[in-house]
């Protein structure tokens, strides 16, 4: 939204009664960028320390999700915090989901087994990619940290905003349709 | 005691404009809601997922447990299940997904706006099967029209007689995978119009128009989606005659020697304090189910349940797996903004329009919907094969292009056999016998679904689409939220619990307001016509009030 939407959205809400409480509101939203800007990444993940994973275990975690979306042109997995985010939700599942904790104690005990931590990054390139087929051992574990991964990757601001370029949660006065001839054609 | 001239249980679709129809013709009314006060300005804020400690899938195992249908957006408005549960048969599960708030489940619906028609209403005239409902088209029309022109629906005006045109604002405009699947709609002859919501796209009645930030499921920060809070309960409030009293969770209506209902009985959420409340009409307008529930609960076999078909006739619309995949047109196109207005391209029921059955598969009709674009998480990217940098521009270039074609809603058949009574065992925190509840799908349902599989399917390929996930799968009943019947109604007393101004055919001054009158599902959503008959019968009751008739 740019400066003058803004300004013409404000005097419009603010010309009605019930405007007034949504201009309230919406003032005060402002001094938030509330909506219009995304807010920054959270600082939780920064020096944060694993509460599931030992310290070994987390490492590896680093290394699997970079592999899996590395940092290129665009952000990666390690500036999206996946890792912390993984070991979080990994940990908080004691309560509702415990099932949860065994399948990832069982995928670090496969990559374990494969002495991921103490190859190098192209040893463990050769891993990944082993274990990326559907008839590997692996693939359970490949599978499971993979779609975590991605959701995390993909609901950070590192992923939805740096990298999918997502335009949503906006304010806008209209909203902007299909404006191409050729998707009207049949 | 203040006695009151009305009290209203509930306070979402219905409960919220009774109070106002009501409130504004001069009566005394006591809106009673079970859970907790909402103040939307104060309450929801655009928020990114990020903002959310879990990204938005909750704390592991909690939603899926305990707080069924909902996110971690919006758990805190719906139900937790470990206060309020409900039993079914192992073999048939049932997804009940509920709201206790001020407000209810209009805080957070589809906001999807359907006029049903009289290939609805008296289906049972064309093809033999079941009851007609007890009203027409003609007659429920006005009351359509008061309520779009009240509440606001953007849509566009579509000339068909299976899904009748109304009062309506501009339609919101059409994102480019609508457009496709637009093109491709009128291509192979399917009818096709952007999806009808209760969603401003002008100012109306001092709310201010959508601003597209596509939180609607979570809470709409500036009233601009029709919800109890922001539309009906300000008029109503005006009146000075509306009390609102929230954490109210009501266990029983009250009678007295001469078969009328004098109150309710409810229970203060915190304290467990049972309370009297007394009115000269009762109103039940929670849920469909909660209703029926709190009809069982109040007397032996029933209240108002001389025809024994109460807690009978339970449906929920069909629904099921969706068609999902990319269209071509779209891959590595520019991202734009596709999912602000959370619509859709609707496309009607076209089948047993003019002949009584579509191919002699199945009686009754269903309704698709198709969007696309670029949505607030791509969900089809764990589902990609590989990993790495080819990975992450893989998912990008599908990003735009990723489209869904979905069933709104079949009609599921009206059967005696599906039902709800109360469990012989088990309470809800507050002491209440909870629902037990029993619905399956019968061959026809099954059959409807089907069919939109194949349409579903024929359509992504018109537009050009290469399908990317089909896997039939039929929908737990209650999973499309659109749950009605159980107390229907009808002309005849012997086989209905309601007359068509849902008053209840045994006690006069008892009304239920809901989805519960349903006497089919029809194929449209079903808010709009719940509304309409509550706008009816509170007409009926202000009227017959004043006649002296029935309090």
């Amino acid at each position: 939204m740019t400066r003058r939407d803004a300004g013409w959205l404000v005097v419009r809400a603010a010309a009605t009664i019930a405007g007034q409480n949504f201009f309230a509101s919406w003032m005060s939203a402002a001094a938030h960028e509330h909506g219009a800007v995304a807010p920054p990444e959270p600082e939780r993940w920064n020096n944060y320390k694993p509460q599931f994973f030992s310290r070994e275990e987390f490492g590896i975690l680093e290394s699997f999700t970079a592999i899996l979306i590395p940092t290129d042109e665009t952000p990666g997995a390690r500036e999206a915090h996946v890792a912390p985010f993984i070991d979080f939700v990994v940990f908080s599942a004691a309560e509702y989901a415990p099932e949860m904790q065994s399948e990832w104690r069982r995928a670090m005990a496969q990559l374990k087994t494969q002495r991921f931590g103490g190859l190098d990054p192209a040893g463990q390139l050769s891993v990944v990619e082993e274990m990326s087929t559907p008839e590997s051992e692996g693939f359970s574990a490949f599978r499971l940290i993979k779609q975590m991964t991605v959701y995390a990757f993909y609901t950070s601001r590192v992923g939805l905003i740096d990298n999918l370029e997502y335009k949503g949660i906006a304010y806008l006065t209209e909203f902007p349709g299909c404006t191409h001839p050729e998707h009207h054609k049949t | 005691m203040t006695k009151y001239d009305v009290i209203i249980v509930g306070s979402g679709a219905c409960g919220g404009w009774a109070s106002m129809a009501l409130g504004q013709s001069g009566f005394k009314v006591l809106l009673l809601e079970a859970g907790s006060q909402i103040v939307p300005y104060r309450d929801f804020h655009h928020r990114w997922p990020y903002e959310m400690q879990f990204h938005g899938m909750g704390q592991p195992g909690l939603l899926r447990k305990h707080f069924k249908g909902s996110t971690e957006y919006n758990y805190r408005i719906m139900i937790d299940d470990r206060e309020n549960p409900y039993t079914t048969p192992h073999d048939q599960p049932f997804r009940w997904s509920r709201s206790r708030v001020l407000g209810g489940r209009t805080l957070h619906w589809s906001r999807a706006t359907d006029r049903m028609s009289d290939l609805e209403f008296k289906a049972a005239s064309r093809d033999g099967y079941g009851m007609n409902w007890p009203i027409s088209y003609k007659e429920i029309a006005p009351y359509y029209d008061r309520i779009e022109r009240f509440i606001g629906v953007s849509a566009a005006a579509a000339n068909l007689p299976q899904f009748p045109d109304g009062s309506f604002l501009p339609a919101m405009p059409l994102n480019c995978a609508e457009t496709i699947f637009d093109t491709a709609c009128r291509k192979i002859g399917f009818p096709a119009t952007p999806r009808r919501v209760a969603q401003l796209t002008r100012m109306l009645n001092n709310r201010p128009p959508c601003h597209y930030c596509g939180n609607c499921f979570n809470g709409c920060d500036v009233g601009a989606m029709f919800n109890t809070v922001a539309v009906t309960l300000p008029p109503a409030l005006k009146t000075g005659n509306v009390t609102v009293q929230c954490d109210s969770v009501v266990s029983n209506v009250l009678m007295d020697n001469e078969n009328r209902a004098r109150g309710v009985r409810y229970i203060e959420r915190y304290t467990h304090h049972p309370v009297e409340a007394e009115a000269r009409v009762v109103i039940l307008a929670g849920s469909s189910l909660e209703n029926t529930r709190l009809l069982l609960n109040s007397q032996k076999g029933g209240l108002a349940n001389s025809s024994g078909v109460l807690g009978h006739y339970l449906m929920d619309q069909i629904s099921g797996t969706a068609v999902t995949g990319f269209l071509p047109q779209l891959k590595n196109t520019a991202i734009r903004n596709d999912d602000g207005k959370s619509g859709g391209l609707y496309i009607p029921n076209f089948t047993n329009i003019e002949s009584r059955s579509g191919k002699g598969k199945f009686i009754r009709g269903y309704a698709m919907s198709a969007s696309g674009g670029a949505a607030q998480f791509p969900s089809f990217a764990a589902d990609l094969p590989g990993f790495g940098s080819d990975y992450k521009k893989h998912v990008k270039s599908l990003y735009p292009s990723h489209a869904r074609v979905w069933m709104s809603g079949g009609e599921m058949l009206a059967r005696k056999e599906n039902f709800v009574e109360l469990d012989p065992e088990v309470r809800d925190k507050w002491g209440i016998p909870v629902l037990r509840i029993s619905c399956a799908h019968s061959d026809n349902d099954r059959s409807i679904y089907a069919d939109f599989f194949e349409r579903a399917e024929e359509l992504f390929h018109a537009a050009g689409g290469e399908i990317h996930d089909a896997r039939p799968s039929i929908g737990v009943p209650g999973s499309l939220i659109h749950e009605v019947g159980t107390c229907r109604m009808g002309d005849d007393r012997k086989t209905s619990v309601l007359n068509s101004f849902c008053q209840t055919q045994d006690v006069k001054n008892l009304f239920v307001f809901g989805g519960g009158c349903f006497v089919t599902t029809g194929d449209k959503h079903p808010t709009l016509t719940m509304m309409a008959l509550t706008a009816r019968g509170c007409d009926y009751l202000i009227d017959a009030v004043h006649k002296g008739d029935i309090a």
